[in-house]
This record gives structure tokens, sequence and C-alpha cells, in this order.
């Protein structure tokens, strides 16, 4: 087993990095949300040069590691476009092949539902989306218009599902009950690294901050205190990164445990985004609420990956349930000897 | 201690308190709480959330000085000022009726909150007899203050803030800026540190100031907030005159005022959001709780969200007991060094893990409502606003970091953190 992303990956989310910097970097979410018409011209051309549309993340370990280094690289700018989610995009050949994308929602009907719908951050960018369950069922589902600013939405819109067709006698369903498992892990661990981005990101902004600032007559990072909170927060980041690495194999290898861990995953990169932005908002103090830092953009871009499709407890129900009392495979598994007694 | 209930029916007893307050005769507090409940009913609007959402800094400002009127007429707006002044209401009966305020969700004094405890807790306590028989009838009839404490570059490290103000016959001149001045676009007056010696070592060259904020040479800025808020303010300060009879304390001691009314004024602006968090913001998490999400079960029926439900009433009972232990203990002067850093680190963190629930158990729903009205609380409802602001709360008024190391240093008595080496 080797979790490490290949060179080329590592050198590719890189280019991407200075791509997304070269078009405008922390600026590029600032006027998305300013003129949010813009959006898709802001920041498409700069995907399409790097090659993103090319990737195909179910076509083998490496395409699938810099589809991963690329959803970082937007995470670290907060990029105001949904980039994990239009590389999930069935390619199957199914009937959904030409939506934009496909997004993770939560419940386990593809079809329309009582209360609130699933939603994500694709306000504007073309109507028709693929989804799957949380239990692997395929479905389409049409994105409604944007209602108020993205300041106050960050660009989520609902998204209506489609009625599901009745299936026909003696055919097989196309999209039956696990055919979408393999979509389902893949569209749970791509935005894990999104946020992992945005995590590092904000780590690097607290790291230089504390640096910088200078109270009682010397930086903050001078203070125990301070190292303390910021060496927590680097510790929980850490265990996100091994573990995104891990879960973006078992994808890669087609594993049959692949959701949960890609569930596991996803409910430690929650856990790890909460200790991570509180600790470096504190750092940054009352400035770190304000939009003249970079702290304040990030942090509020990251809730819709942080909310949806299900937030912090709801994520740790579902994997409890999923697993049951089997528990996890985990990285060593196929190594454990049970020596007879 | 008594661990008030909120359910009203024990009987306490009024008399004078150690500031000096004094009320004719024991109250009985059942008696109060159904006098302060009939008023509640009679006088809270009972539209006043939807008539502040979305309403206009001038719309809010104007319906919290008919609030604090109204509060005024009732004896409610300033029972912890001494009697001479205004107030004058027992501790026991104070928490009575905040815990009815509360529960009734009457509006929160949010314009008026500086004036009536930062303000007026630096006149009782430093202020000459001139400047309380000015001032502190003025706030009653609505006179709004602001702090400007905090500096670019003086946050924690107050001590080292740079606004200078330089002596020109018989007033001082005011050079400097100002910064997180909560509410200070809708401010008569301004509590201001100002440099005075520069040579001195840099807590003994402070002065205090009241600085009205008419003066030519104040200019506000807002500075909007990451939900779109505009309360914090940036005050930049060019030539301003303050005639030096608006000094509070001797020159040079503005440092000693300020930590002085600081610890005033913590204990009473505690005991009240510590009641609002018990009596409304944990009620409607309860009320949240009990309400069936979109598969039709109620989170409450769930044993965790039960128990973390008991953790918090735990936790917030014991921060009401605090609360209510510290402003007893002011009274009677026997409050320690670091009594008001426990409550004000116990009151923020919970605040931040109370509203972190409730934004987990409201779910998605919870996200879309994006506007909070203006005039409410801490926790007003609106859970994600709620949570976003309760971040707010470990940062003024002495960072957590910096109630940990007053906890530690003169609390606990240990050693002073090693200053760097260069």
């Amino acid at each position: 087993m080797n979790t490490e992303l290949s060179e080329e990956a590592v050198e590719f989310g890189r280019t991407a990095l200075r791509a997304f910097e070269a078009a405008g970097g922390d600026q590029l979410v600032q006027d998305a949300e300013r003129e949010p018409a813009r959006r898709a011209e802001l920041v498409e051309p700069v995907l399409d040069e790097l090659g993103a549309w090319e990737l195909d993340p179910r076509g083998g370990a490496d395409e699938l590691e810099a589809a991963a280094a690329l959803c970082k690289a937007a995470g670290w700018w907060a990029l105001p476009y949904p980039v994990a989610e239009r590389l999930c995009r069935p390619t199957d050949g199914s009937t959904d092949a030409s939506t934009e994308g496909l997004v993770v929602i939560a419940g386990t009907e593809p079809g329309p539902r009582s209360g609130p719908g699933p939603a994500a951050p694709v306000a504007g960018l073309g109507p028709r989306w693929s989804t799957v369950t949380l239990d692997g069922r395929r479905g389409l589902a049409t994105a409604a218009e944007p209602v108020g600013s993205p300041r106050y939405t960050a660009f989520v819109t609902e998204l209506i599902p489609d009625p599901i067709p009745a299936p026909v006698p003696d055919l097989p369903a196309i999209d039956g009950p696990a055919d979408g498992l393999a979509d389902l892990a893949l569209g749970l661990v791509l935005p894990c690294w999104t946020l992992l981005g945005m995590l590092d990101r904000a780590m690097e902004l607290a790291r230089a901050h504390v640096l910088a600032r200078e109270q009682f007559g010397q930086p903050l990072a001078r203070f125990q205190g301070v190292q303390f909170q910021l060496t927590d927060a680097e510790v929980e980041r850490v265990g996100v990164e091994e573990l995104a690495k891990y879960a973006l194999w078992a994808v890669a290898t087609g594993r049959p445990e692949a959701v949960d861990d890609a569930l596991a995953l996803r409910l430690a990169a929650l856990e790890a985004a909460d200790l991570v932005f509180r600790v470096t908002h504190q750092l940054h103090g009352a400035m770190g609420f304000c939009d003249e830092t970079t702290l304040s953009w990030i942090s509020r871009y990251s809730q819709p990956l942080r909310r949806l499709p299900l937030g912090q407890a709801a994520t740790r129900d579902h994997l409890t349930q999923r697993i049951g009392r089997i528990g996890l495979a985990g990285p060593f598994a196929t190594q454990l000897e049970v020596q007879p007694r | 201690m008594t661990i008030p209930t909120g359910s009203g029916g024990s009987t306490g007893s009024g008399g004078s308190t150690a500031s000096g307050a004094s009320v004719a005769g024991p109250v009985d507090l059942a008696e109060f709480r159904a006098e302060v409940q009939r008023w509640c009913r009679e006088n809270v609007p009972s539209d006043w959330r939807r008539a502040q959402t979305g309403a206009s800094a001038e719309e809010f400002a104007a319906f919290q000085q008919d609030w604090f009127q109204q509060l005024r007429a009732a004896g409610y707006a300033v029972p912890h000022w001494p009697a001479e002044w205004g107030g004058g209401m027992p501790v026991a009966q104070q928490v009575v009726l905040y815990q009815e305020l509360a529960a009734h969700d009457a509006p929160r004094l949010v314009l008026g909150f500086v004036s009536i405890h930062h303000a007026a807790s630096t006149l009782l306590v430093a202020g000459t007899d001139e400047q309380r028989r000015r001032h502190l009838p003025a706030i009653l009839d609505g006179e709004i203050w602001v702090q400007g404490f905090s500096e670019p570059e003086a946050g924690s490290d107050l001590a080292s803030l740079r606004t200078v103000a330089r002596r020109d016959g018989d007033t001082f001149v005011v050079d400097g800026q100002k910064l997180w001045a909560s509410g200070a676009a809708h401010a008569d007056w301004c509590l201001l540190l100002a440099r005075t010696d520069p040579d001195a070592p840099k807590r003994k060259g402070i002065s205090y100031f009241l600085m009205d904020m008419r003066s030519p040479g104040v200019d506000v800025r807002p500075v909007r907030n990451a939900i779109g808020d505009s309360h914090f303010c940036e005050i930049f300060l060019n030539g301003v005159v303050i005639p030096a009879e608006n000094l509070v304390g001797p020159v040079n001691a503005g440092w000693q005022v300020a930590q002085a009314t600081l610890a005033a004024e913590r204990g009473m602006t505690m005991l009240e959001l510590a009641e609002r968090l018990g009596n409304a913001g944990f009620r409607w998490l309860v009320d949240t709780c009990r309400t069936p999400g979109p598969g039709g079960g109620r989170p409450v029926d769930d044993p965790r969200v039960a128990d973390r439900l008991a953790e918090l009433e735990t936790e917030i009972t014991g921060l009401r007991a605090l609360c209510r232990g510290l402003v007893e203990r002011h009274e009677a002067d026997t409050a320690g060094p670091a009594d008001a850093s426990v409550v004000k680190l116990f009151y923020s963190e919970l605040l931040q893990r109370t509203m972190d629930f409730a934004v987990e158990v409201a779910g998605l729903p919870a996200h879309a409502e994006l506007r909070k009205p203006a005039s409410s609380g801490w926790e007003s409802g609106a859970w994600v606003l709620d949570f976003i602001g309760s971040w707010e709360w470990t940062i003024p008024g002495g960072t957590s970091e910096i109630q940990r190391t007053i906890i530690g240093e003169r609390g606990l008595g240990l050693p002073r953190e090693p200053a760097a080496s260069a």
C-alpha cells in the first residue's frame, strides 16, 4: 500500500496553485462574490488551461491523485467553483453523463422529498447535476435559481431532484441501489481534499499572523499558550491529510470498504476543520472576523463543504450505522495475523 | 450560595447592599416575580422581532431608546446602579428581573449596554461628583457611550496603546486611532484611554478621558464583519480637544482607573447575560430539539441529544451560580482577583459550545435563517448567526488567553510567563 501522492500529482498541484494565483489568487472569490454572474468566466479559463476536465478520476490512481491535488489547490485559494463536484461528473455513458457534475446528497431517496431538499454550492453553473445518495443511488437534479447574495449563501442553491422513473419490467435497472457506491466514495473524498487545502491555508495564515503580530513587545508566536493552540490544530490537520491519502488509495484500488473510509475521512475532516478554524480565528483576534483578512473568506467559504450533505453529528451517525459493530478495515487489516492460542 | 431556579417561589430578603444601595424593607421575591411578569406581558412588544429584522441603523437606535425609557419608567433599566442614581435593587431581585425579561423574550439593551455598565461604573468608581451629575442622569435620558480602548497595535497588550493626548493649557489635544469600538456610530460620548506621558513605563503614562464624540476631529468608520454586521467601528482622532475637567482620575493613572472600573462592571453584565442564556437561549434550544426534523423524528428523543442537553443545562446552572456569586462577592468587597476572569472565560466558551450544538441540532434549515433581529441577545434563535457571533466572545474584553493568564498569575499565584529573550 502506497498512500503518497505521485510526484506528478504533487507537481500538478503546485502548477495549479500558481495558475490560480496568477489568475487573481485571493481576489477570485472576492470578485465572484461581488459579481456572481462572472463566477464561471473568472475561473473556468484557468481550469481549462490546466487541463482539469481532461482528468478522469475514475481512470486510475494517477488521474485520481492529480484530481485530489487540484482540489487541494482550489481549497487553498477558496476558489469559488465546485472543482471536486465537476471532476466527479459521471463518465460511464449512462443517461446522466451529460450533467455538469456529481453531488452527494443526504438521504436514501434520489427523487423528490418533503422537508428541505438537497443543496450544493453550484449556483449559476448550469442546471443539470447528477446526484448520488448516501446509500449509493444515482439520480438527476436541477439546480434552482440562486436565492440571495453569495455573501450569505456561499453559492449554495437547492437541487430539485427529478422524479424517479418507474422501473421497466424485464429490464435490469440502470441505476439500482448500490450501483453508485463507487461514485459515492469518490464524491465524498474529493471535496475533503478541497477542505484540506482550506485547512492548510488557514494554518499558514495563522502561523504568519502570530509571527508578525507583536503584543507585549514580542511576536504572539513567542507565547507558549499561542504555540500550543496552533500545534493542536496542526496535529488535527496532519491526521486528516494522512486519512485523505488513505481514503484516496481505497477509492483508487476499488476497495469494497471505500465508502466507509470516505465517511471516516469526512468525519475527521469536519472535526479538524472545527478546531483549525476555531484556533486560527482566535489567534487572528477580532480582525479575523473581517473581510480585510483572507482567513474570513476561507472560513466563510469552507461552510458549504462542512455542512453539506451532512454536518458532523449526522456524518458520525451515518458512519456508525454503516459500519455497525464490524468497524473499519483500516490500512493494516490485510497484514493482521491472528496467532493461534 | 443559592442557585436561581427560574421558576419562582423562593423568598429572599431585600435590605441594603454593600454599594450603598438600599430598598425599603424585605422584598418578597415571588411577589416581585409576579410584578415583573405582569409588566412584561403588558409591555414587551409582541412584534418586536419582526420589526427589528432588517431594521435600519436609525430604526434600531430609535427602538432601543424607546425600550430603554419603558424599562426606566418601570425601574428596570439600571437596577444595578446605587439607589441615589435610580437603581438600588438587591442582587436576588436583579436575578429575578433578568430571568423574567429573558423568559418573556424582551429585547436586550444593546445600544445602551456600554452606557449603563462601563460608563456608569467608571463614573461611580472614579468620576468626580460633577462628572456623575453631568452624565448619569443623561445616560438615563438616553446618552449613548462607546469604549475607545483597543487600537490596531494594542489589542491584548492594551497598555502599549499609542493614541496621544498632549496637554495644552486647560485642555488635552488627542491624536490617534481606536479600533473595535462597538456601537461608535451611535455614540454621544466615548471612554477614552490615551497616552499622556510617552516617557513613563507604558502602564504609568496613560490617562482616562470622557470624550464628546461630536468634537471636531472625531471620525467614525464602520468595519463590516463576516456576517455583514457593522457594529465594530474605527475611530480616527485628529487634534481632538478635550477639556481637562473630562479627565477621570489623576493624569497618568488611567490604567489603574480602567482596571478598577472593568472589574466593577464585569459581574453586573455577566449576571444579565447568564440569565439570558439560561432562560432564553437554552429554552429555545430545547424547543429546537423538540421540533420534528425532516424525517419526522424529534432530536430530543435521541439519547445523545438528551445527554448533551443535560450537560449544557448543568453547565449553564453552574454559570448562573458563578455570576451571582461574583456579584455578591463584589458587593461585599470579597471578590478574588481572578473571579471575573473565571466567569468571562466560562461564559464565552460555554456560549460557543451551546451555539455549536444548536447549529448541529437545527440542521440544514437553520442555515437558511440568515437574518437575526436587531435588539436580540447573543442567542436569538437564528442559530448559525448566533454561533458565528459567539466566536467573538473569546476575543474582546480580554481574550481567553489573557483570562487564563490572569487566572494563572493572580488567581493561582503562578509565576509570570518568562519574557522572551532578544
